[in-house]
């Protein structure tokens, strides 16, 4: 009850905060209706992504506001139909490595000695280590990832970012008085992580998760550009792939290749004004200084 | 700190400007004449290793440095011209094959060429079956030398089409540099040796060049001093170096080719001469395709004129059941055949196989039989983009008849480990075939060539199983008459039109772009007496020789 | 001298988890090699001939796990990377010979650059707390470090090169040209490098700008930063040799920890501009299915990155005693 409470208390300051925050603002919105279009695709694809019916390689009209492929297919809807995977992506590989980085983090900083030891090396290990070529080589390996193996290793390289940042702000707080206090009065170590620990990192918390959707969508970008994602599946990724090997901006169809790019850009903005914010919330020297109480620092 | 950073960008500034200005490229050729530039795009670097044995090198090294026994010309029905082989002769029911070498012909290290250094090559691959590539150890049982000049071939079995093979795509190595190399199989040869008109001169991983060697065997060739052939990493940088004149014989596939490349410049043109079949395979051991009727009901339900212009632009024309390519092997046609394949578009006998079959349209319009609707999957190249749209134009239209056909484009590299496996319903590819219609028939039909599904078979893909036809291809091998070779393709045709085990949809070409203004000799349909393709071993060699430069 | 001994003991650590992995990887996989060289040959092939050359290449032979692990990690101390598939029989360690220099100099260039420009932005940037480069630059940055670096290079290719025609579309010199140093090769291979090179900096240099940003705000507030104020020192000698350098420090860590990002997006960048270097190469081989290439350049890359880390942390080390007395 305690924490549900704390948690509560924790999110509304933050909103208020993230309210009068622009960039917060407008990560929010941003993120809302990738949301509903991921959500409702339908909605908002004029035409069957797939279906290759119309005349290849057309410019931009009317029935089709950024043209058409090489194959004919309209990329408009291919765009909207795109959106889903993304942003799937996107969440539920955040969500997945932001429990990982919590649990190892906050193990590490609660337990110290040995435990911390351990996996602070694992963290670092894995954090030193450039994923994205090793990533290359495993999907490589097994010729093409599906949309779960994909997030399955993009969890496994993404989580130790957010556990090294967490484990230094819970080695800050793990000393602090009112938790010292609690442990005085007898409450389980459970009790002392989930209630009085973690509430205070929420906003540190969220800022990973945030984090950790960016990884996500900019890296499986990557990999389907390149051809290791599934290329028969609608993604944005996917959709540079093609165009990409259809030479689209040397053919005269750049929208092609530069609309999927920006579908990614904009959902990756959104989550980084919100990374941001909520960092500043985590940080507040970081806050944007207002107007009034602006003292040049230097002349 | 700004300073000084200021100071290091306009330097850096400054040097780029200036090196623009000085931008020069020197590739004046040894002689003073401008050297010729090949455009042939392998999507890499080259590997700098000409190793004439391994097939990821002897595309750069056999046919120019490195010579066969005889050239055999595909485009002229298999008309063999002797070439390190002054002469050879069959005896023996077909199982000897004497070859009288050619005297007077020099390495380009100097020492003189002989008997020895062809029986030590053959001897060579059998020691090391790595480097037979062609698999003519699986037919010979020896290979020696006779008298001063002769050396005599000892099959196991009757495999006349072998000739192909032994005289043609087999490079003859120099004895004397290749008995002191340790590993012939990892190594890279680097500095090749051999015979040919052209000698590697140098070789950086984005171009090769070569010069002509001056101490060639055939008088005053090659006329063309400096050969370069430049390293393109996409196709379309490629296209580009040749619709802007830097080169005079290209191996592109380029789209709209007469405005692109024809307009731009005179004496451009370009010439694509059909060569093998680019066919559907059917995997027969899937249900619903394992039936003649459903084949053959494909076959007609395909409009090929309609899937060459949309998909190829019209390059590749349209093939035919009965697998002769034309016009190149139609001195092979049969008259029989071609009656019983009647017309090569016929949607309503297509539907009417199928009735007569048992098969109904069901409510979605897809032909059905106890509940199983014809629906297939064909899967195809995805780096080839045109492949992909012809594949698209042949699913919608069997579709519109009642068999649903998806296409599945798939990357290369899993593409051919899934054709080659059978893990396909429907797959979209082409054979290498050889200097007549049997290679590829052979290549087809053969259960030998085959393998389970699951495993990797060379060819044979659809995993077809006749023993009939295995005599027939067998009794083919067996002889060197032309009547009896032609009775048996005969038969063979009919069975493609009747049993249908592969669809034939359009004819492969060899993609060739040249500039007869600045260079006379290229081969034409009036006169093809090589294949055209710089890809082809050895005849890109046979072509560059023949070429002359014009002004 | 203890924290030597434990940042080098670490770099041990990591180098041998990546040996092993890469080991481990293609054993684990799903797949078999001699199809992927039957692919590569496009069946001018023949079945005996495959049996030999999988001799050739240490497949299949019958060693147990341990001894192979053994001498996979002894051949590769000795640089015995292997034969490379698609450039069969070159060996791999030839190859990436060719592909590194490019590599070194686009990536190495753009990166120092970059650091240099954004540690000195983010200084100013906050040093003028709630001036124009404050306000503007963190949510410009933030939202640029939001694109893929691939597609940066995409607009790039798009607008300067076919659009503009300033620059070349692609490679790292033009085909034909001859290799020699001469000051037009070399004046060629500069053309050709500054769209990529504007494209990585582009990408990593909102990073920088912002930790040193961040880092630059929390120092500014410390009590010596007031003390030189108060003492009239000048403000940029304050900005430069007093706040900058202390600010400075975090964000030479946090520039090793970023040098795996960067290389990632330098992969990209590298396959869109076709630019030969390593990036390039690992894509290509991959298209090619050329496992020991692919395996080498992951190798590599990541002994390059665990290098500059440690090479930073030294650094690190020297520049700030607080590090070495807190270990």
């Amino acid at each position: 009850m305690r924490l549900l409470y704390k948690l509560g208390d924790a999110l509304r300051r933050s909103f208020d905060f993230l309210r009068r925050d622009k960039k917060a603002m407008a990560g929010a919105i941003i993120l809302f209706i990738l949301l509903v279009i991921s959500a409702f695709p339908n909605w908002f694809t004029p035409d069957n992504p797939s279906a290759e019916i119309y005349s290849p390689g057309a410019g931009v009209s009317w029935a089709h506001p950024l043209g058409t492929t090489s194959f004919g297919q309209d990329v408009f809807s291919q765009l909207m139909a795109g959106t889903r995977q993304s942003v799937m992506i996107a969440l539920i590989v955040g969500f997945i490595s932001t429990i990982l980085s919590v649990g190892i983090g906050i193990t590490a900083a609660y337990s110290g000695g040995i435990v911390d030891d351990v996996l602070s090396m694992v963290t670092d290990v894995v954090l030193v280590i450039p994923t994205f070529p090793l990533i290359i080589v495993i999907t490589a390996y097994l010729k093409s990832a599906s949309f779960w193996l994909m997030v399955l290793v993009l969890v496994i390289t993404g989580w130790s970012y957010g556990a090294r940042q967490l484990r230094v702000q819970a080695l800050s707080l793990r000393n602090r008085d009112y938790l010292l206090a609690a442990k005085a009065r007898g409450e389980s170590s459970w009790y002392v992580i989930s209630v009085e620990l973690i509430p205070p990192m929420t906003s540190l918390i969220v800022a990973n998760f945030l984090g950790a959707a960016l990884y996500a969508v900019l890296t499986a970008a990557g990999l389907q550009f390149v051809g290791l994602g599934n290329i028969n599946t609608q993604s944005w990724g996917t959709m540079l792939y093609w165009a990409q090997n259809n030479e689209a901006l040397s053919i005269g169809l750049p929208l092609w290749a530069l609309a999927p790019g920006v579908a990614i850009a904009v959902l990756g903005s959104g989550l980084a004004l919100l990374n941001y914010a909520f960092d500043e919330i985590a940080n507040p020297a970081l806050r944007p200084v207002s107007k009034r109480r602006l003292k040049k620092v230097g002349a | 700190m700004r300073e000084k950073f200021k100071g290091g960008l306009a330097a850096l500034a400054f040097t780029l400007v200036a090196s623009t200005c000085v931008l020069g490229t020197s590739v004046a050729g040894a002689s003073g004449q401008v050297p010729l530039n090949l455009d042939n795009e392998q999507g890499m670097l080259w590997p700098c290793s000409f190793n004439p044995f391994l097939p990821t090198s002897s595309p750069y090294s056999v046919g120019l440095t490195y010579e066969t026994l005889d050239f055999i010309d595909a485009l002229s029905n298999a008309q063999v011209t002797p070439w390190l082989a002054s002469a050879y002769a069959w005896s023996n029911g077909n199982k000897t094959l004497t070859f009288t070498i050619r005297s007077g012909v020099k390495w380009t290290d100097g020492k003189p060429f002989t008997a020895a250094d062809v029986a030590y090559t053959f001897n060579l691959l059998k020691k090391y079956p790595a480097l037979d590539s062609n698999a003519v150890w699986s037919v010979l049982s020896s290979v020696t030398q006779s008298g001063t000049n002769k050396v005599v071939f000892d099959f196991s079995k009757s495999a006349v089409p072998y000739f192909y093979y032994v005289a043609d795509q087999v490079p003859i190595v120099p004895e004397h540099i290749w008995s002191k190399i340790s590993n012939p199989v990892t190594n890279p040869v680097t500095a090749p040796v051999g015979t040919g008109g052209y000698i590697m001169s140098k070789c950086t991983p984005q171009n090769i060049q070569w010069t002509a060697n001056p101490k060639y065997w055939q008088p005053g060739l090659a006329k063309v001093k400096t050969v370069n052939m430049p390293a393109f990493l996409t196709n379309n940088t490629a296209n580009e170096y040749l619709a802007t004149g830097q080169s005079a014989y290209g191996a592109q596939f380029i789209p709209n080719i007469q405005s692109y490349f024809v307009a731009k410049k005179a004496g451009n043109g370009y010439w694509f001469p059909p060569v093998a079949n680019v066919s559907l395979f059917p995997n027969l051991t899937v249900p619903g395709l394992n039936d003649v009727a459903v084949r053959q009901a494909i076959s007609y339900g395909i409009n090929r004129a309609s899937v060459s212009k949309i998909g190829e632009y019209g390059y590749e024309p349209p093939a035919s059941q009965t697998g002769i390519v034309a016009p190149t092997f139609s001195s092979w046609s049969s008259s029989t055949a071609m009656k019983a394949a009647g017309s090569s578009y016929d949607p309503a006998k297509a539907k009417s196989l199928l009735e007569k079959d048992g098969y109904k349209l069901d409510s979605k319009g897809v032909f059905a039989k106890n509940g199983k609707e014809l629906a297939f999957t064909v899967i195809t190249n995805g780096g080839y983009s045109d492949w992909i749209a012809a594949m698209q134009v042949l699913g919608a239209q069997l579709t519109k008849i009642g068999i649903k056909v998806t296409v599945d484009p798939i990357a290369s590299s899993n593409f051919y480990s899934d054709v080659y496996a059978g893990k396909f319903q429907l797959a979209y590819n082409v054979e290498s075939g050889g200097p007549s219609p049997f290679y590829e028939f052979r290549q087809w039909l053969y259960s030998k060539n085959s393998a389970p599904i699951g495993q990797a078979a060379a060819s044979n893909w659809e995993r077809y199983n006749s023993p009939a036809v295995d005599a027939l291809l067998n009794q083919y091998g067996a002889t060197t008459n032309a009547a009896t070779q032609h009775s048996i393709m005969d038969q063979l045709q009919t069975i493609m039109v009747q049993q249908a085990p592969i669809i034939p949809v359009l004819e492969e070409v060899d993609w060739f772009q040249y500039n007869n203004k600045e260079y006379s000799g290229f081969p034409t349909s009036k006169n093809p007496y090589a294949q055209p393709a710089l890809y082809n071993e050895p005849d890109w060699g046979v072509v560059l020789l023949h070429l002359k430069p014009l002004s | 001298m203890r924290f030597l001994v434990r940042r080098l003991g670490f770099l041990f650590v990591a180098l041998w988890a990546a040996l092993t992995v890469n080991f481990f990887i293609p054993r684990l996989m799903p797949g078999n090699p001699a199809e992927s060289m039957m692919a590569k040959f496009h069946g001018h092939v023949n079945p005996a001939a495959i049996k030999a050359l999988e001799v050739a290449f240490g497949i299949n032979n019958h060693q147990s796990l341990m001894a192979s692990y053994f001498q996979y990690i002894n051949n590769t101390l000795h640089g015995n990377l292997g034969l490379s598939l698609s450039y069969f029989p070159i060996p791999v360690s030839t190859v990436i010979m060719r592909a590194l220099p490019w590599s070194l100099g686009l990536v190495g260039v753009s990166t120092i650059f970059g650091f240099l420009i954004g540690t000195a932005l983010g200084a100013i940037a906050a040093w003028r707390r709630g001036g124009i480069l404050d306000n503007v630059l963190p949510p410009t940055f933030i939202v640029i470090s939001a694109f893929p670096y691939f597609w940066i290079g995409l607009l790039c290719v798009w607008f300067f090169a076919l659009t503009l025609g300033w620059f070349p579309i692609l490679g790292g010199y033009t085909e034909t040209a001859t290799v020699t140093w001469s000051w037009g090769f070399v004046g060629d291979i500069l053309w050709h490098s500054v769209l990529p090179a504007f494209t990585i900096l582009l990408t990593s240099i909102g990073g920088w700008i912002l930790t040193m940003r961040n880092n630059m705000i929390t120092v500014v507030a410390e009590d010596y930063v007031k003390m030189a104020r108060a003492k009239g020192l000048k403000p940029r000698r304050i900005l430069w040799q007093y706040a900058g350098r202390n600010a400075l420090l975090p964000n030479l860590t946090g520039f090793a920890m970023s040098l795996g990002f960067v290389i990632s997006g330098a992969i990209l960048v590298e396959y869109v501009f076709n630019y030969p270097g390593l990036g390039f190469t690992l894509l290509q081989a991959v298209q090619n299915e050329d496992y020991p290439l692919m395996q080498s350049l992951f190798l590599l890359i990541t002994v390059a990155v665990l290098v500059a880390i440690f090479i930073s942390d030294i650094a690190t080390a020297l520049l700030d005693p607080r590090t070495r007395a807190s270990s």
